[in-house]
């Protein structure tokens, strides 16, 4: 592994107020919602998930009522993901096991996968991964082969620990792991041979480990936990045809407490990194700021003072704080009522396959 | 004579002129006190302080001499009017004195015959002996006279102060174990609540005695006071320090040093690392035990390596991010710096464990957290999962409270002679033998089922202790469950009956509880609703950080309950992934740490451990309730505060 000190430059110039994300719909409402706006997901009602077109609303999915919904995307955009959580309001359960089904990107066929939580999707959203909290397993489920792994981690010191899962091949899977001593370690496991070699380990405990990928790219960020006095490194290793995966390169480090939540572009990746921070009472400003690859440049991107979360969503990055959507990359105003043609298309879409 | 207290003399003459406008303001000044003579220059503040003493001395012997010359006798208190003490024995007393205990005595009249009686005051002649009194006589002509410390306690303060001699018994060397018992010594966990303690044991009739012990014990450690009787007050100090805890003489030694200085005596409770405390038996050894069975690796530390383990964790601040592996919870904690801090103003009960870990329903963890706290009554006998206590002292709240209905946890088998399905209410683990505890609830299946005998009793017990080599186990009823997989409303089990397994049990349903109502229809069964209204907790909604900090400014013993997502009050541990992604996580917040303008909230979510606080800004607290607040059905804000 080769380590390469940088030189970190931090644009530290306040940044310009963040549009908030207008939409349509109420915000408060909304799992998910194509970057152009054509496509969006709404919680209709308790229980209720509808999908919301130009023209067309459905109503396609229908759970028992105490149940919510969280969806995700990938950058292949091929198709979606829904993670049904049962008794949301009244099982406060950290093992609760969410329904994971899949949906073609604009569709409203879902498909079951299995039960678990954090479930990703990979490789032309082929791939699906998703960890089962209580057995302590990550599943990886083809959704065309219908092919099923299993990894069993080590998880040793933290029984609340969700790993964080990329698949770099269809053979190779990259994940975060914690040994009894509460270090952090990214592990390369082959889905063929069902070995795992560790691709980098943490020198100290305390501190947690981000995987996020991107086209040529795939980046750890290691930051430390909430109360833990420990710096802050982002590493990039680059993706070739081969699955050497040696070689990491530091393309961020500092000294401070970052809160990391990367999400990763083919140019950028953005992150939430702490400005200031009263050490005694542990009281932090964080912001989120966006990483250039290429310069290795720092700007910060928000003036919010307290973001703790950023979301990517079909390539539309956002800050969700207190109700409202800062949005970084993307349009923000969806809310105008002009018809547009769809893309690539002069027939009006939504294929409606129930 | 220099004073026999190393005191600042300036702060003590400012403390003096107090004391006379409270105490004394029936005294009318026959002399101007501390007059200064014309002719005194003032070279420089020590000598100015020298002759200050100087003057005090003279006149101090001149009252003394004129009155033993004069030698007025005083027959009792009842027989004269308008009793008051010589100015000038006052005032010697106001220099000599520790400013702490003038400021004790300055607190009532009785207080300061107190004050007297115990040694605490002194005067130009160090403890003192004799008391200078002035009155008027039957014919209304003031008098002066000198009396035995002895007479003025009989003559005087049992008269005008008939407590006195109450406390004089309860702290005679038979009775005093007993007062000891009976007095509360409470340590603080916030600023305002130390300032009202500090305040409380200022206007406390106890304090005086208590110091008086502690000074006796100083001075017999020190070789001070009379040689003559020096070994007959070491070995009754010997006696007496065996009588206080080492918290207790800790206490009142911070205590009596610091009256006049309340904010040195919160700056020992709140500015000491905690791990001192712990050390020193102020706090359970609960809060260090994890910690150090992890660093030790050992499943129990004994005494000296909980000693040395707190001795590494205040230079070590890494060793605390991690507990023993089965006491686990959410990890890592705080480093060991701020941890400390987060537990010195903690207020929320936390001498016991009740391993979130184990936790699949965190709604019970976190109430069963807030009824302990509230009840502060003892553990009730319990045994099986760590959860255990979480269930029982939930299912009792509601049970008391006609909710039990909403317990939905079943163990249910086939009744064939009926031809229909029983099932009885649950939890897993016992807890004060409350009929839903599993072991009974199976013992009783078993004995319907298999006509076990009507003693049979069954016990939950680990795999990681169960051995069916054991002859122990081959006959009886064992409930052998799987540590990691045992949580509130699952638990991974195997029952075993004269070593035979049986699979005639189901568990059926889950446990689901509705912290805050959910709809308006059951609003009554809402935990929330229970504690508030049929509980009669007061339940104060808060949602700015001047109402968080005004509740705990009011609100000695209150803590703050909420439900908010996980996502914005532990960013770092759970990442949000999805538009509106919240998970629910109840928490309390039981302290809050001033700094400047910045404040800090001791905060323990229901997946921390209880020994574990975290420090959470308002801001992340306001975000996390405002976040749910948007996914609740109601809209309802999930944040109040109960006293």
């Amino acid at each position: 592994m080769v380590w390469i000190s940088i030189l970190l430059f931090l644009t530290s110039l306040s940044a310009a107020e963040l549009p908030k994300l207008l939409t349509k719909h109420a915000v408060d409402s909304i799992r998910f919602l194509s970057m152009d706006g054509r496509y969006a997901y709404v919680k209709k009602k308790a229980g209720v998930l509808g999908m919301v077109s130009s023209f067309r609303s459905v109503d396609f999915l229908s759970e028992a009522q105490g149940s919510e919904f969280v969806m995700t995307s990938s950058r292949f955009k091929a198709r979606l993901i829904i993670e049904v959580i049962p008794n949301f309001h009244t099982e406060f359960n950290f093992y609760k096991k969410n329904k994971i089904l899949v949906v073609d990107w604009g569709g409203i066929a879902p498909k079951e996968i299995g039960q678990g939580i954090n479930a990703k999707l990979h490789l032309q959203d082929e791939w699906v991964s998703y960890f089962d909290p209580t057995e302590k397993k990550i599943h990886l489920h083809n959704v065309i082969t219908s092919k099923k792994y299993e990894i069993i981690p080590s998880l040793k010191s933290n029984p609340f620990f969700r790993p964080e899962i990329e698949m770099i091949t269809s053979d190779t899977v990259v994940y975060t792991d914690i040994n009894e001593q509460g270090h952090s370690a990214v592990v390369s496991f082959n889905l063929l041979t069902q070995k795992s070699t560790i691709l980098y380990k943490s020198p100290q405990n305390g501190t947690r480990l981000e995987l996020c990928q991107e086209v040529g790219y795939l980046s750890v960020g290691e930051f430390p936990y909430e109360g833990v006095n420990r710096g802050s490194q982002i590493m990039n290793v680059t993706l070739t045809e081969s699955t050497n995966l040696a070689g990491f390169t530091t393309v961020y480090s500092s000294v401070d407490q970052d809160l990391g939540n990367m999400v990763c572009l083919p140019q950028a990746l953005y992150f939430i990194k702490t400005m200031n921070q009263d050490k005694k009472l542990g009281n932090k400003f964080t912001e989120a700021v966006q990483l250039d690859l290429k310069t290795q440049q720092v700007n910060a991107r928000s003036s919010l003072k307290n973001v703790s979360q950023l979301l990517q969503m079909d390539g539309r990055v956002m800050i969700p704080m207190r109700g409202d959507f800062y949005v970084l990359e993307g349009n923000a105003n969806l809310s105008d009522d002009s018809l547009r043609q769809v893309p690539g298309s002069k027939k009006e879409e939504l294929p409606l396959d129930i | 004579m220099w004073p026999l207290f190393s005191l600042d003399p300036l702060s003590k003459f400012l403390s003096g002129t107090i004391l006379l406008g409270l105490c004394l303001s029936q005294v009318r000044a026959q002399t101007t006190p501390l007059e200064t003579p014309a002719n005194v220059s003032y070279p420089g503040m020590i000598q100015t302080f020298e002759k200050l003493i100087q003057i005090d001395h003279d006149k101090f012997s001149k009252c003394s001499d004129e009155l033993i010359k004069n030698s007025k006798t005083f027959q009792d208190a009842a027989l004269v009017n308008n009793l008051d003490l010589e100015p000038a024995f006052l005032n010697s007393i106001i220099l000599h004195s520790d400013p702490g205990y003038i400021r004790l005595a300055s607190s009532d009249k009785c207080r300061f015959y107190d004050t007297i009686i115990t040694d605490l005051l002194r005067s130009d002649e160090g403890k003192i002996k004799n008391v200078f009194i002035t009155f008027l006589n039957k014919d209304s002509v003031r008098e002066s006279a000198i009396v035995s410390k002895k007479d003025f306690l009989n003559k005087v303060v049992n008269k005008e102060c008939p407590d006195t001699q109450k406390l004089i018994d309860q702290f005679q060397v038979k009775n005093i174990g007993e007062t000891l018992k009976n007095t509360v010594f409470e340590v603080p966990t916030g600023k305002e609540q130390c300032q009202n303690i500090h305040l409380s044991w200022i206007n406390n009739p106890k304090t005086p005695y208590l110091c008086q012990v502690q000074e006796f014990i100083q001075e017999a450690k020190s070789n001070g006071g009379e040689p003559k009787d020096l070994q007959q007050r070491k070995t009754v100090a010997k006696i007496l320090e065996q009588k206080l805890s080492i918290v207790q003489k800790d206490y009142l030694e911070n205590l009596c040093s610091h009256l006049d200085d309340e904010k040195i005596f919160c700056e020992e409770f709140l500015n000491v690392s905690f791990w001192n405390k712990v050390a020193a038996g102020y706090e359970d050894k609960v809060y260090a035990e994890g910690i150090c069975e992890k660093i030790t690796g050992t499943n129990q530390v004994n005494d000296n390596q909980l000693k040395s383990c707190l001795v590494r964790m205040k230079k070590e601040s890494d060793l605390c991010l991690y507990q023993r592996g089965d006491k686990s919870a959410l990890a890592p904690q705080m480093e060991c710096e701020a941890l400390s801090l987060a537990l010195n103003f903690s207020g929320l009960r936390s001498n016991y464990v009740d391993c979130p870990a184990s936790s699949d329903q965190l709604a019970v963890t976190n109430l069963s957290r807030l009824l302990l706290n509230i009840s502060q009554a003892p553990l009730k006998p319990h045994s099986g999962p760590c959860s255990s206590i979480s269930s029982g002292e939930m299912i009792y709240f509601n049970t008391r409270f006609d909710n039990d209905e909403s317990w939905k946890l079943e163990a249910c088998y086939d009744d064939r002679l009926n031809e229909k399905e029983v099932c009885a209410k649950t939890f897993f683990g016992s807890y004060d033998n409350h009929p839903a505890s599993y072991p009974l609830v199976v013992a009783n299946i078993l004995k319907n089922t298999r006509g076990a005998e009507q003693t049979l009793k069954c016990q939950m017990i680990s795999s990681r202790v169960y051995n069916p080599v054991l002859l122990q186990y081959q006959s009886g009823c064992y409930i052998v469950y799987e540590d990691q997989k045992c949580f509130i409303s699952e638990c991974k089990h195997q029952i075993l009956y004269n070593n035979r397994p049986i699979t005639l049990i189901k568990i059926k349903n889950k446990l689901l509880v509705d912290y805050f109502p959910n709809n308006l229809r059951d609003e009554k069964f809402s935990q929330h609703y229970l504690l508030t209204r049929d509980f009669k907790q007061n339940g104060r909604s808060l949602n700015n950080l001047s109402g968080v900090e005004n509740f705990f400014k009011k609100s000695k013993k209150g803590v703050i309950h909420g439900v908010g997502c996980a996502e914005d009050i532990l960013p770092s541990f759970f990442k949000s992934r999805g538009m509106n992604q919240c998970t629910p996580l109840p928490f309390i917040v039981d302290g809050v740490i001033k700094q400047d303008d910045n404040a800090t909230l001791v905060t323990r979510t229901a997946l921390d451990s209880l020994q574990a606080p975290r420090l959470v800004s308002w801001s992340n607290i306001f975000s996390t309730v405002k976040n749910y607040q948007r996914m609740h059905p109601l809209r309802i804000w999930t944040l109040y505060g109960l006293d």
